[in-house]
């Protein structure tokens, strides 16, 4: 019955959804406050339905409803409760539900911004929004349909894919999808301003907390992704410029460009028709990014879903809104006014050079991930475009961008002066130096960019830290002072040097993955095998049973130089339903690096194959991630950007703070 | 500097990057493109020993040989050649005889391959869809159900 | 029935939602103009940073100008105001309210109408779901048990049956596999083994499943279910007279009342009745008219319009598992001339023909 009432919420939603759709667009166009207001109505009512289809989802796999074919194929009534519920996104179906609950949430948070967004940008919004929903929920609805039911129900499910039984891929596409649907409401805004014909700094004020919210969630996203193909493929990689993983990166790149751009917009009134595309662009990349991972286009170990009747009803919506909203540009942008003029040589001028790089590195990026299929559809001819392709494009467009980075970061608005900005850097770039060099003398070999990229990875760090007590501390004043002046810094000030501090720490941890040892060998119980300093004697190997699997764990004594630190396990890991093996890494964190090991099979001589590799400082490539996204967090809490937080005395409804 | 001077200038920069960009994805196209080939590829498009490219296929059964320290041979065949293969490491999870497989590496000689990285399909029902795609065209693929049973 | 009034009363609420707003004649609350509260916070923040000394006063004055500047393009440009009184806005609400009241019902029943299922009953009682819990815990001790010790034929033996029912019928003839593997030879468990291979192939008597009964027969000449499967067998190789005569055979080597008789007699009835109403309905909960029509539909429709190879290759199978093998032969080299130009096509359709032992099928 809930399921049922589940699935009907859905259909309900998709009739609001329509409504959402035509009448406050009408209402704009009328100018008429009483057809806009069903705009914020509307949307609320499908943020229900939609969330109600959702719960109705999850009680289904949490009482091992196997009426349901989604749970047949995705849940087993052994498995533990929390892949009962990560299982409901655990798969095709239940992903594209989660992620128009996400993009109505999103619908429902501008809804209740009542007082912040002027009345005919939130109708057109809200109407851009409901058609991206209207898509969706047919796209739901007629192709990967979560509650199609099977009679007579089966006694047992499927169990879902053992990859995907992992604390890390429960939270991570949630997390990516926030980001990935949170560049709808700057997509759907910049649409609204095109309609509209009217954008300024106003607007930029409005979207850019929303910008900022997404792209923090998508760093974290991208950041747990990572980690999480880090240690449970077993490679000891963690990135692998797979497409799928291409496919969150350049929403990622493009979204990092527009979130920088709308400061410009918002401070300077300047790049408004650039902020417009660039708006269009990233939720257009993010459509992209669904349509990749979702259709089943790609070879990869992320691609759970292979239908080319879905495939094709993506690339119908892909086309239908990158191509309707570029037309829409096309046709409007023109009639834009022009924004404020600024010298070259100031903070817009190096925004403007951050965008133009970031916006490049991510085309090249486009082109690496869709060359291969576009030449596969063309000529037939089978290519792949792997790591060395996108070191060699994309690493000398990003390393200009981060060493201009606290350059742009010191400059003043409007017109800067370059030799003063330079000057108050002089001792982060000496200091930066002296550390290249230091790490050169001292290294045992490796490749000379590795302490580079150290040194880079510093001045990024010190120039952040500069940039803060520049602003409150010069010759002569006293400490105390200066703590405050610092202090009174606004946050989005704080938050940016947080967040560039971020770029650098995890610069850092990517440099030093060149001094990563990497050994492979067979061992027995009691012999050992050794990684740099690290060495790792085998212990024993012995079974273990869990509810839904069996493991043989290789219990390992690590030594580090010659000490004692402690154990590890690694294990062969049996899923019994599916059949199918996986390998679970044992790892030790030893200060910010890390002690890896994988084993292969038990060999016929009682021996087992093993891969151990020591990776120095290799924490802080997503510590520095989780640093970035913390900084756009905090960026967030700034008073001035939160939504509703004007300077008067009425009470605000709190949920129309983003991201809390 | 005037408005149009101004523009101009940022024309200038942008199209210096851009330019950049366009020779670094053109070098990059003609010197680290793979090529994915089947056994009965490297003879019939007689690849050159030093190439590097991606071989896919089946494991032969029976080929699969362990040396000391992880080397590890065996044999990718299609329906109409097979071709040696070199291996030092661990092989994936999903690695067995009969099922197939895509390795990156170096072509050593036209019967020899050295694999630097090994493949499998990442879970039961999943091909390597380059493989499949061979199969099909060489008239040995009939769909998972039917495939299932044959390789027992 | 009740589910009827529920998703009535969601549709209720849903229309009431949205109707709201358009009921209330003043909807627009005086709303502060966001644009001069912008500007006049960014004048704040502009004196702000002139107290910490980040701005020259002269440069914060410049700044100041600048935004009062824009903000009174931004408000001079909007003279017009809402439009939401007078007869043209009352037509508008009631066109929108009539939207509202058609389309969100109309759209939602008719998607749900296609889409859904109301009429299936509600998950299993809560005791039916403890009892599967038991089987479920004690397949997978079973299973945990057979992991470690694979080489348990009886093991397996018993574990086969319970994924049958559970529909898991590649993991039914693995196990069933693995039980004739390690055990001795048994007539039973060889015909067990063939019927759950007929199983997978959607009741075609494979090669295999045909080896499987010999097997069975050599071992006990009298076991019913091989001796069944054999003779449909020989109906799917379009040997009817032999089948006719097997069925026969072993319906009068049945007592009366063995629980197969009634299928046996379905057989016999239909190898003897007319090829197009032939069926096996002994296995299939659908009618053999039912899937007759199916076949025929596939027929005509690859006739007319013509289709892929594995449409061609489904529709040969059929015919071989209805028992029409002129047809299935027919339909081999219609598929060849329409595939002609298709080199995997025509592999697809050879291995079938192959694996239906169509002989005179062959080009």
């Amino acid at each position: 019955m809930l399921v049922e009432a589940g699935h009907f919420a859905l259909a309900l939603a998709l009739g609001l959804s329509l409504i959402q759709f035509i009448v406050p667009l009408w209402g704009a166009r009328a100018n008429d406050p009483v057809l806009m207001a069903v705009a914020p109505a509307g949307a609320l009512a499908v943020l229900a339905c939609i969330a109600f289809s959702f719960v109705a989802l999850t009680f289904a796999y949490l009482n091992s409803d196997f009426s349901v074919l989604n749970v047949v194929q995705n849940s087993h009534s052994a498995k533990p409760l929390i892949y009962k519920i990560s299982g409901v996104w655990g798969n095709h179906e239940g992903s594209m539900l989660l992620w128009v609950l996400i993009l109505a949430l999103f619908g429902g948070v501008v809804a209740l911004a009542r007082d912040s967004v002027p009345m005919r940008l939130q109708a057109n919004t809200l109407a851009v929004q409901a058609a991206i929903t209207i898509a969706f929920l047919l796209f739901i609805l007629t192709t990967s349909n979560p509650f199609t039911r099977v009679l007579p129900a089966p006694m047992e499910g499927q169990d879902l894919n053992p990859l995907l039984q992992d604390p890390g891929l429960a939270i991570h596409p949630p997390l990516l999808y926030i980001g990935y649907v949170g560049f709808s409401i700057s997509f759907a805004f910049a649409c609204a301003a095109l309609i509209d014909g009217r954008i300024d700094a106003v607007w930029a004020r409005i979207v850019r907390p929303w910008t900022l919210g997404a792209w923090a969630f998508l760093t974290l996203g991208i950041a747990m992704g990572s980690y999480w193909a880090y240690y449970e493929l077993g490679w000891g990689g963690w990135w692998f410029w797979d497409p799928v993983e291409n496919a969150s990166l350049m929403p990622w790149l493009a979204g990092t460009a527009l979130v920088h751009s709308t400061v410009v917009m918002e401070k300077r009134d300047a790049l408004k028709v650039w902020t417009i595309l660039l708006a269009i662009l990233t939720f257009s990349l993010s459509l992209l990014g669904t349509f990749l991972v979702r259709s089943g286009v790609l070879t990869s170990v992320h691609s759970f879903a292979v239908d080319p009747e879905r495939g094709t009803f993506i690339l119908g919506i892909l086309i239908l809104f990158i191509g309707g909203s570029l037309t829409l540009f096309a046709w409007r942008a023109p009639m834009l006014k022009q924004g404020g003029l600024f010298a070259p040589v100031s903070r817009e001028g190096a925004l403007v050079l951050n965008n133009l790089f970031l916006a490049t590195a991510c085309a090249t990026v486009f082109i690496g991930t869709l060359y291969p299929l576009a030449l596969e559809v063309l000529t037939g001819e089978k290519i792949s475009v792997g790591a060395p392709f996108f070191n060699f494009t994309f690493l000398p467009l990003i390393v200009p961008l981060l060493l201009l980075l606290p350059l742009g970061q010191t400059l003043a608005w409007k017109r800067g002066n370059f030799l003063g900005t330079a000057q108050r850097l002089y001792a982060v770039f000496g200091v930066a130096i002296l550390a290249s060099l230091a790490m050169l003398a001292f290294q045992h070999g490796g490749p000379v960019a590795a302490p580079l990229g150290i040194g880079l990875g510093i001045y990024l760090v010190l120039g952040s830290l500069n940039e803060i007590v520049t602003r409150s501390w010069s010759r002569g004043t006293p400490l105390s002072v200066a703590w405050r002046k610092a202090r009174g810094l606004p946050r989005s000030t704080w938050g940016a040097a947080i967040a560039h501090a971020g770029v650098g720490l995890t610069v850092i941890g990517i440099a030093a993955t060149a001094w990563g040892v990497e050994t492979i060998g067979s061992v027995r119980p009691g012999e050992r095998l050794s990684a740099g300093d690290y060495e790792v004697r085998l212990e024993r190997v012995i079974p273990r049973v869990e509810a839904n699997y069996r493991d043989d764990v290789a219990i390992l004594t690590v030594f580090g130089s010659g000490r004692e630190l402690g154990t590890i396990e690694t294990m062969k890991r049996l899923y019994v339903t599916r059949g199918m093996p996986t390998t679970e890494a044992g790892i030790m964190t030893v200060g910010l690096g890390q002690v890896y090991a994988s084993i292969g099979e038990v060999q016929a001589d009682g021996s087992i194959g093993m891969r151990l590799y020591y990776k120095p400082l290799v924490l802080l490539i997503w510590i520095g991630s989780l640093v970035m996204a913390a900084g756009g967090g905090l960026s967030l809490t700034d008073r001035r950007l939160r939504i509703a937080a004007p300077a008067r005395a009425k009470a605000v409804p709190p949920s129309a703070v983003p991201a809390e | 500097m005037t408005r149009k001077q101004r523009r101009l200038s940022l024309i200038g920069v942008a199209g210096c990057v851009l330019a950049v960009a366009l020779g670094l994805v053109l070098y990059a196209m003609n010197d680290t493109i793979v090529f994915f080939n089947s056994p009965a590829d490297i003879q019939a498009k007689n690849v050159q020993p030093g190439t590097r490219i991606r071989l896919g296929g089946l494991v032969k059964e029976g080929s699969v040989q362990r040396g000391s320290d992880q080397q590890i041979t065996f044999e990718v065949m299609d329906a109409q050649a097979a071709i040696q293969v070199s291996y030092k490491g661990l092989l994936p999870d999903l690695f067995r005889e009969g099922q197939g497989i895509v390795a990156e590496g170096v072509l050593e000689s036209p019967r020899v391959f050295r694999a630097d990285s090994v493949l499998a399909k990442h879970d039961e029902n999943y091909m390597p869809r380059e493989v499949a795609d061979t199969l099909k065209k060489q008239g040995h693929w009939m769909g998972e159900a039917n495939a299932a049973p044959k390789t027992q | 029935m009740v589910i009827w009034f529920i998703l009535l009363a969601m549709t209720a609420a849903a229309v009431m939602a949205v109707l709201w707003p358009l009921s209330r004649h003043r909807a627009v609350a005086a709303q502060t103009d966001p644009d001069t509260q912008f500007y006049r916070e960014q004048v704040a923040e502009i004196e702000r940073d002139r107290e910490r000394g980040v701005l020259m006063p002269s440069e914060a004055e410049a700044a100041k100008a600048e935004a009062g500047r824009r903000l009174l393009r931004s408000t001079g440009g909007r003279g017009e105001g809402f439009a939401a009184v007078g007869e043209p806005a009352l037509r508008r609400r009631r066109a929108a309210s009539t939207l509202v009241l058609s389309i969100i019902p109309i759209l939602a029943l008719a998607t749900y109408e296609i889409y859904g299922s109301p009429q299936l009953p509600s998950p299993a009682a809560p005791a039916q779901q403890a009892d599967n819990i038991d089987l479920m815990t004690a397949v997978a001790q079973i299973e945990t048990h057979l992991a470690k010790n694979p080489q348990d034929g009886r093991g397996w033996e018993v574990i086969a049956p319970v994924y049958l029912r559970m529909g898991r019928i590649d993991d039914a003839v693995k196990a069933l596999e693995a039980a004739i593997r390690y055990q001795e030879p048994d007539a039973n468990r060889f015909a067990n083994y063939g019927e759950v291979l007929v199983m997978t192939k959607d009741g075609l008597v494979s090669a295999e499943a045909q080896g499987a009964f010999e097997q069975a027969v050599k071992l006990d000449p009298g076991s019913p279910k091989a001796r069944f499967y054999l003779a449909r067998a020989a109906a799917q190789d379009g040997q009817v007279e032999k089948a006719k005569a097997a069925y026969t055979e072993l319906l009068s080597a049945s007592p009366a009342d063995a629980p197969w008789v009634d299928a046996v007699k379905q057989e016999l009835v239909a190898l003897g009745a007319p090829p197009a109403e032939a069926g096996q309905g002994a296995t299939s909960g659908i009618g053999p008219e039912a899937i007759a029509g199916m076949v025929a539909g596939l027929a005509s429709r690859l006739e007319a319009q013509g289709g892929s190879a594995e449409e061609w290759a489904r529709l040969m199978r059929s015919y071989a598992v209805l028992g029409q093998r002129d047809k299935a032969v027919a339909a081999a080299h219609r598929a060849r001339a329409a595939l002609a130009q298709d080199a995997a096509g025509l592999k697809t359709i050879d291995t079938m023909a192959q694996e239906l032992k169509l002989t005179d099928a062959q080009p």
